[in-house]
């Protein structure tokens, strides 16, 4: 069910739009670099740009897809969030990934968040999963911050990935998992703590 | 999506057109086989969706791309050709591929033509090249009745030892045209 436009979503601090040619800079730089060790990479340029073009593809095919995320003040990306829903995929994934100096301000949960939002409400999903590599820490947090939980007895992409299940719509909204991601996100956008340790996407 | 426009061409027995989801089982079948070693086959069914998500996102980054070839007289989905040129690429390509039940009748020759002058007339390219495995004879039946000529060998990084293959520019086209190769 392709659709005719890419929607736009909007958070407080974002902007999340389709890929475009020109945001593609900021992606190869990320897939060339040692960040995207756990989603592939990192990657030659033309298994990059191909990725990219995949992605896009991945929109057209599917109706649905990965999102640019932009800065909603200065338009620069920061990273991409969405659904990825390939050939092989057992289930429909929600994805994101952060440039590599873009990290540890939330972004990603918050773009998360509103994907996850537009899937259940826009476009009916009943739930979704995301396959993480075990090693990226990272990335299991964020899981985790989303209210995801480990599923063991799903199927994986390839065997080298955790599956982590998010919560269902309704799960989301009987309980206090949505409000919590809603004020861990007000306080990156309006910091009263500095977090410590570990950066958080 | 969508917001890349493909646009559609004609040639006598075929229709040239973006690629849409119902096209991928054909590539997925085709990809199964050995007639695809050529083009970087045999891959899983899933690297064949990927292919063709591909195909279609060159079209949005580039403005140019592979199109489908659909038979007019039956419908059926027989290949692809069209322009190619992703990052690190050598230079601008012109490329075709044919599934299986669809050789042996010309439509390669045809497809590629109307590539061809479409990137010529529309696009303003003055040059391409056609890369091809040096095993494949059909594909070079096709460049060489297409006015395209050897030009060197190229040992690609990935696909190994590739005949580098020279169309004719707009130029060399204008006394005679595409006549002059049919």
């Amino acid at each position: 069910m392709p659709q005719k436009t890419i929607p736009i979503l909007e958070t407080k601090r974002l902007i999340l739009r389709g890929p475009e040619p020109e945001d593609y800079p900021n992606f190869k730089a990320t897939f060339a670099s040692y960040r995207s060790r756990f989603m592939g990479g990192p990657l030659n340029a033309y298994e990059t740009w191909m990725l990219y073009a995949a992605e896009i593809g991945h929109w057209n095919i599917r109706g649905y897809g990965m999102w640019m995320i932009h800065d909603k003040n200065t338009d620069e990306t920061l990273g991409m969030a969405g659904g990825w829903f390939p050939a092989k995929w057992p289930e429909r994934e929600i994805a994101w990934i952060i440039w590599p100096d873009k990290a540890g301000h939330g972004y990603a949960l918050e773009a998360t968040h509103a994907v996850r939002r537009y899937f259940y409400h826009d476009l009916g999903w009943d739930g979704a999963v995301s396959y993480i590599d075990p090693k990226n820490l990272d990335s299991i947090r964020l899981a985790e911050r989303l209210g995801a939980t480990k599923d063991k007895s799903a199927p994986s992409v390839d065997g080298h990935d955790v599956v982590y299940r998010h919560p269902s719509p309704e799960a989301l909204a009987s309980s206090q998992i949505g409000d919590a991601i809603e004020m861990e996100i007000s306080h990156y956008a309006d910091p009263m703590f500095k977090p410590k340790g570990y950066a958080l996407d | 999506m969508m917001r890349y426009e493909v646009p559609q061409l004609e040639t006598e027995r075929l229709i040239l057109r973006g690629h849409r989801e119902s096209d991928i089982a054909a590539e997925k079948a085709f990809f199964a086989t050995d007639a695809s070693q050529f083009v970087g086959g045999p891959i899983p069914p899933h690297r064949a969706w990927r292919t063709v998500a591909m195909m279609m996102g060159h079209w949005a980054l580039r403005g140019f791309g592979f199109w489908a070839l659909e038979e007019k007289a039956t419908g059926a989905y027989v290949g692809r050709a069209g322009l190619w040129f992703p990052d690190g690429w050598l230079e601008k390509e012109i490329g075709w591929t044919l599934m299986n039940d669809a050789t042996g009748k010309g439509y390669a020759t045809e497809a590629a033509l109307a590539a061809r002058t479409h990137a010529h007339d529309v696009l303003g390219w003055e040059t391409a090249i056609s890369q091809i495995d040096p095993k494949n004879d059909a594909s070079k039946a096709v460049a060489a009745r297409l006015g395209a000529r050897f030009e060197k060998h190229f040992e690609d990084p990935e696909y190994g030892q590739i005949e580098i293959w020279r169309h004719p520019a707009p130029a060399d086209l204008v006394n005679g045209g595409m006549e002059a190769y049919a």
